[in-house]
C-alpha cells in the first residue's frame, strides 16, 4: 500500500456457507446450498476511497484488487474539496467464534425442511380460508477475516437463522395478506422457541381475522402502536435520519444535537450488544467494537450512528456501525438492534388515551425521506372505540413528519418486544427493532373510505 | 483491467458441470454459469469520493434426482474440485427432498433470436477515469442549474454481465451484455426549508448516457419543490410518472399476472383471461427481446428463448408469465421469465421488459386535459401494498399540483389511497413518452378519480 500513496487500507476476507429453500404449501421447490468466498479491498488515496472486490482468495488476484482499488482511489480523487479523513480507534486484535446451542451445519437440510413443512401444515390448517403459505429458509455460517494498515486483526465467526413466512386468505373475492419473520444471530434454537405451532398459527389467523376487516377513514386519528410498529417507526422514521451520513446529506438531525425533538416519554437506542439478536455482531467492517448507543435520551436527541468517517467531521466517537453486507460491498453506516426504552403504562391505559382512533398492531413496510417525511404500511390494525380495541382494520398505513410526531408521543407501555427484520440501503443488513406499546395524539392515516 | 471469461470458457465450465452432475446421478442436470464486471464512480454529498470495481462470477447446478431437485452453487471457479463439491451438494440436498409429482423436465432445446444493441465493447472497456468525467458533467448542470441544489448522492457506473446456461436436455446457451448509467439524488435548500429527494437517472445499454441532462433535470426537480402548498383531501385526477408506475406496478400487478401467484391463489386475475381487467387505452407486453430494453437478453434463466408476450390488449387480460416448471404443471409452454440472481439462485417468475405501450398524446397534451389533478413521482411505501389484493395507502413526496393543465405548486407528505386493479381501469389516457426504468418500458398516464389525502 505504501507503493501506491495510500493513507489507508483495509482488507476483509470472506469464506461463508449458506442453506436455503423455499417452500410452498408444503413442496420445497429446491434445497440449496452454497458456498461463497472473497475478498474486499478499500484504500484511502488522496482523500478519496477506493474499492475492489473479487471473488477469490487467490494471491494473484488480490494483488491485482490492491492495485486496481488505489489506482481507482486515486481517480475519484481529482476533484475532491473536502478530502475523506478518518477518527481514530483502537488497535485491536481477537478472535470471535460463534457459540450456538444448535449449530446449524450440524442439523441436517431434513430437518429444517421438516420444521417449514410442519408450520406450512399448522398454518395451512388451521382454516379453510388460508390458500397458501410461502416459507423461504436461510442459514449463513462461515468466517470473516479483518485486517487493517492501523494494525488491527480481527477473525470472527458468522452465524445468521432466518425465515420468512407469509400467508393469503380468500374468502368472497377478499384477498388478505399476513408476514412473519423469525431471525437469530444465536443458533438454530431459535425454533424451540418459535415453533411451528406459535408462528404457525400467529400467521394464519393474522390473515383470517383480516377476511372481515374495513378500509380506514383517511385523516388525522390518535393511535396506540404495537411494540412491532414502533420498531419499525423508531427504525424507518428516526433511524435513518440518525445515521451520519444521512444527517449529512441534508437530514434534519444534522445540526440539532442536544436539543429537545420529542415528548420526555422518548429514548432510543441502536444497540448491537443484545445476545443473539438478529442486528448483534462483536465488531463491525471497520473493526470498531459494537455498543449500545443512545440516539434519544428523555426527549432530547443524545448522538449519531456513525462510521470512522463521520466520526471524524462531527467529532465524535466511532459507535461501531459500519457493516457490509458481504465481500462484494463497502461498508457503510447501518443500524443494528434499533428500539424504544419501555416506560411504564398498561395498554388499557394507552388505549383510553386514544378514545377513538387506531391500534396499529403489525407492520407491512416503510420508508422515509431525508426531510422527515415518513410513511408506516400495517398489516394488523384495530379500530379503537370509547378505549377499546373494536373492528379489525385492512391495509393501512399512517404518515407524518418525524420530528413533529415525536413530540407527540404522549405515553409508552411497560412492555417490550424486539423483532428481527431485514433493512435495505443499496445492500441488506439484517436488523431487530422494537419497543413498548405506545399512544401517539396524531397521525396522518392514509385511508379509502 | 481484468479480463472476463470468454465465450468458450463459460460454456464449457458449464457444460462440463451438466455432464459431471448426471455421470454422478442425477436425473437430470443444469448449470448457470455467471460473471459480472461492475465499475463505479460515487458521488456524495456534493462531490466524487470513490470509485469501485466489483467482479463476481461463479456457477449453480441444479440437479433432479427422482423428481426432487436439488441446487448448489460456488464462487470459487478455478478448481475442478469446487465444482465437484457443489455438485454432491446438489445431489444430497435433492436426496433429502421429497419427490414433486407435478415435476415434468428442464426445458428442450429452442433457437434463440440474434440480438442487437444489447452488448457495447465501449462500456467494458470503460475506467474509473472515464466514469469520473460522466459525474463530473453531471455535477457541473446540476450545479449551473441553481446554487440552491445540494447533490446528496448519485454517480456514474459501468456494467458487464455474461451468464452461460447448459442442461442436460441439449440446451446450451451464452449471452452478454453491457449497460451504463448515471444517476443523482438531489435536494435544494433555502433559509430553512429543505425539500424531499428528488432522483433523475440514464441507463442505456450503449455507451450514450446525457449526464447533463440528468444533472439539469435533477436540479430542475428539487428546485421545483421549494414552495410547497398544502392541498385538501378529496378525490383527484393524477399524471403518473415511470417513477411512480414502477413502483406501483411492481408490487402489484406484476406479481398478479406471475403465473404461479395464479395458479396458487395469489392474483386477483385467476379466471380473468379474456376478461376487461384495464382500461380500453392500456395494451401491455412483456418483451425480453425489446430493442434497447434494460431486461432484454436472449434466453431466460433456463435458458428459454426470450419472448414477447401480450398481457392486456386493450385492457382485456391475455396472458400470465411462465417459466418452465409452472408452464408444464399446467400445460402450457415457457414465456421464458424464469429469472435468477446470477448464480445464487434457482429460477424464479419475473417480468423482463414490462412494456406499456405509448399513446398519441404529447407529455403537454396530456397535462393540458387536467384541470384540476396533481403529478405523482415520488413515493413513499409502495412496497408495503398488499400484494395480493392491490390495496395501497401510500405517501407521494414531493408531488405537483396541477391545474388547468400547469404545474401550479408543489405539495409535500401527502397519501394516496386506492386499489390498483381499480386504478387500472380508472386510466383515461396515455402519453408518447415512453422510457425505460428497470424492467419498466411506459409512458405517463393520466388516472382519474384518486383519493388523496391532503393536510
Amino acid at each position: 500500500m505504501q507503493k501506491f500513496g495510500a493513507e489507508y487500507a483495509e482488507i476483509r476476507a470472506q469464506k461463508l456457507s449458506k442453506t436455503m429453500f423455499t417452500m410452498k404449501e408444503g413442496r420445497v421447490e429446491a434445497a440449496k446450498q452454497g458456498i461463497e468466498n472473497g475478498v474486499a479491498l478499500r484504500v484511502l488515496v488522496g482523500g478519496a476511497w477506493g474499492f475492489a472486490s473479487v471473488g477469490s482468495l487467490d494471491s494473484d488476484a488480490l494483488a491485482n484488487a490492491i492495485s486496481d482499488a488505489c489506482a481507482m482511489a486515486k481517480a475519484a480523487s481529482h476533484r475532491l474539496k473536502s478530502p475523506i479523513k478518518l477518527a481514530e480507534t483502537k488497535v485491536l486484535e481477537d478472535h470471535v467464534r460463534a457459540k450456538p446451542k444448535k449449530k446449524p451445519s450440524e442439523i441436517s437440510i431434513e430437518e429444517k425442511m421438516e420444521t417449514a413443512s410442519l408450520t406450512n401444515k399448522v398454518a395451512l390448517s388451521s382454516d379453510k380460508r388460508i390458500k397458501s403459505c410461502t416459507i423461504d429458509y436461510l442459514d449463513l455460517t462461515g468466517t470473516s477475516y479483518f485486517a487493517n494498515s492501523d494494525g488491527s486483526y480481527i477473525e470472527q465467526d458468522k452465524l445468521y437463522v432466518w425465515s420468512r413466512l407469509t400467508a393469503s386468505a380468500l374468502q368472497s373475492g377478499v384477498y388478505t395478506f399476513s408476514r412473519e419473520e423469525i431471525g437469530s444471530t444465536a443458533g438454530y434454537e431459535v425454533f424451540d422457541q418459535e415453533t411451528p405451532e406459535v408462528v404457525g398459527k400467529r400467521l394464519a389467523e393474522r390473515a383470517v381475522r383480516q377476511l372481515k376487516a374495513k378500509p380506514p377513514r383517511g385523516g388525522k386519528f390518535p393511535v396506540v402502536l404495537g411494540p412491532n410498529v414502533v420498531g419499525v417507526f423508531v427504525h424507518e422514521a428516526f433511524g435513518h435520519l440518525a445515521e451520519a451520513d444521512i444527517a449529512l446529506s441534508g437530514g434534519v438531525l444534522a445540526n440539532i444535537l442536544g436539543q429537545r425533538i420529542a415528548s420526555e416519554v422518548v429514548t432510543f437506542c441502536d444497540d448491537g450488544t443484545v445476545n443473539g439478536a438478529f442486528g448483534s455482531f462483536k465488531y463491525d467492517d471497520e473493526g470498531v467494537p459494537a455498543q449500545k448507543t443512545f440516539l434519544v435520551k428523555d426527549g432530547v436527541i443524545a448522538g449519531l450512528m456513525h462510521n470512522r468517517e463521520t466520526a471524524r467531521k462531527f467529532n465524535a466517537e466511532p459507535t461501531g456501525n459500519a457493516r457490509a453486507e458481504d465481500f462484494r460491498t463497502e461498508p457503510i453506516i447501518r443500524m443494528r438492534n434499533t428500539y424504544m426504552v419501555p416506560g411504564d403504562r398498561t395498554l388499557e391505559e394507552l388505549l383510553e388515551d386514544a378514545i377513538s382512533g387506531y391500534y396499529f398492531k403489525s407492520f407491512r413496510g416503510g420508508q422515509a425521506n431525508l426531510d422527515g417525511t415518513f410513511q408506516v404500511g400495517v398489516q394488523e390494525a384495530y379500530e379503537i372505540v370509547k378505549g377499546e380495541i373494536g373492528e379489525p382494520v385492512r391495509d393501512a398505513s399512517f404518515s407524518g413528519n418525524t420530528l413533529e410526531t415525536l413530540l407527540k408521543v404522549h405515553a409508552a407501555g411497560k412492555d417490550f418486544e424486539l423483532w428481527p427484520g431485514r433493512c435495505g440501503k443499496g445492500q441488506t443488513a439484517f436488523i431487530c427493532d422494537g419497543g413498548p406499546h405506545i399512544s401517539v395524539s396524531e397521525v396522518m392515516v392514509g385511508g379509502s373510505a | 483491467m481484468v479480463a472476463v471469461l470468454e465465450e468458450n470458457a463459460m460454456l464449457s465450465l458449464a457444460e462440463n458441470a451438466v455432464k459431471a452432475a448426471v455421470k454422478r446421478g442425477a436425473a437430470e442436470a443444469e448449470a448457470f454459469v455467471y460473471e459480472g464486471k461492475a465499475t463505479t464512480v460515487g458521488i456524495e454529498r456534493g462531490q466524487i469520493t470513490k470509485s469501485s470495481r466489483v467482479i463476481d462470477r461463479g456457477v449453480g447446478v441444479r440437479v433432479q434426482v427422482k423428481k426432487a431437485i436439488g441446487f448448489a452453487y460456488t464462487n470459487i471457479l478455478d478448481s475442478q474440485n469446487a465444482v465437484e463439491d457443489i455438485i454432491a451438494k446438489a445431489l444430497s440436498a435433492a436426496n433429502a427432498s421429497k419427490p414433486d409429482p407435478n415435476w415434468s423436465s428442464l426445458p428442450q432445446r429452442k433457437p434463440y433470436a440474434a440480438l442487437k444493441g444489447t452488448f457495447d465493447g465501449e462500456i467494458l472497456a470503460l475506467r474509473s477515469e472515464d466514469l469520473v468525467n460522466v459525474a463530473s458533467k453531471m455535477l457541473d448542470a446540476a450545479a449551473e442549474t441553481d446554487k440552491r441544489v445540494f447533490p446528496i448522492e448519485g454517480g456514474a457506473a459501468a456494467g458487464y454481465a455474461s451468464n452461460a446456461v447448459a442442461n442436460s436436455n441439449g440446451v446450451s446457451g451464452f449471452d452478454q451484455g453491457t449497460v451504463v448509467e448515471c444517476s443523482l439524488a438531489t435536494l435544494a435548500k433555502e433559509g430553512n426549508t429543505v425539500t424531499p429527494v428528488c432522483f433523475e437517472f440514464n441507463s442505456e445499454r450503449s455507451y450514450n448516457v446525457n449526464p447533463e441532462w440528468v444533472g439539469r433535470e435533477a436540479a430542475r426537480l428539487a428546485v421545483s419543490a421549494l414552495k410547497t402548498k398544502r392541498i385538501e383531501t378529496r378525490n383527484y385526477t393524477l399524471v403518473l410518472t415511470q417513477f411512480a408506475l414502477q413502483e406501483l406496478l411492481y408490487y402489484t400487478l406484476i406479481n398478479a399476472i406471475k403465473a404461479d401467484n395464479v395458479e396458487r391463489n395469489q392474483s386477483p386475475f385467476k379466471d380473468k383471461l379474456g376478461v376487461k381487467v384495464g382500461s380500453e387505452v392500456l395494451t401491455i407486453y412483456d418483451d425480453g427481446l425489446l430493442p434497447g430494453g434494460l431486461r432484454t437478453g436472449a434466453f431466460d434463466g433456463e435458458g428459454v428463448p426470450h419472448q414477447k408476450t401480450l398481457v392486456m390488449d386493450k385492457g382485456v387480460l391475455r396472458g400470465f408469465l411462465y417459466d418452465s416448471y409452472t408452464a408444464k404443471k399446467t400445460g402450457k409452454e415457457s414465456t421464458g421469465n424464469a429469472s435468477r440472481a446470477g448464480y445464487l439462485s434457482t429460477p424464479t417468475i419475473e417480468a423482463t421488459n414490462f412494456h406499456v405501450l405509448p399513446g398519441s398524446k404529447t407529455p403537454d397534451e396530456l397535462m393540458s386535459e387536467v384541470d384540476d389533478g396533481l403529478m405523482v413521482s415520488f413515493l413513499q411505501g409502495a412496497h408495503s401494498s398488499n400484494p395480493v389484493s392491490g390495496e395501497f395507502s401510500i405517501v407521494a413526496t414531493p408531488a405537483w399540483k396541477i391545474r388547468k393543465g400547469k404545474i401550479e405548486h408543489a405539495t409535500r407528505g401527502v397519501m394516496l389511497a386506492g386499489n390498483i386493479f381499480e386504478l387500472l381501469k380508472n386510466v383515461s389516457a396515455v402519453a408518447n413518452n415512453e422510457r425505460k426504468m428497470g424492467q419498466l418500458v411506459a409512458p405517463w398516464l393520466l388516472v382519474e378519480n384518486v383519493r388523496v389525502i391532503g393536510k
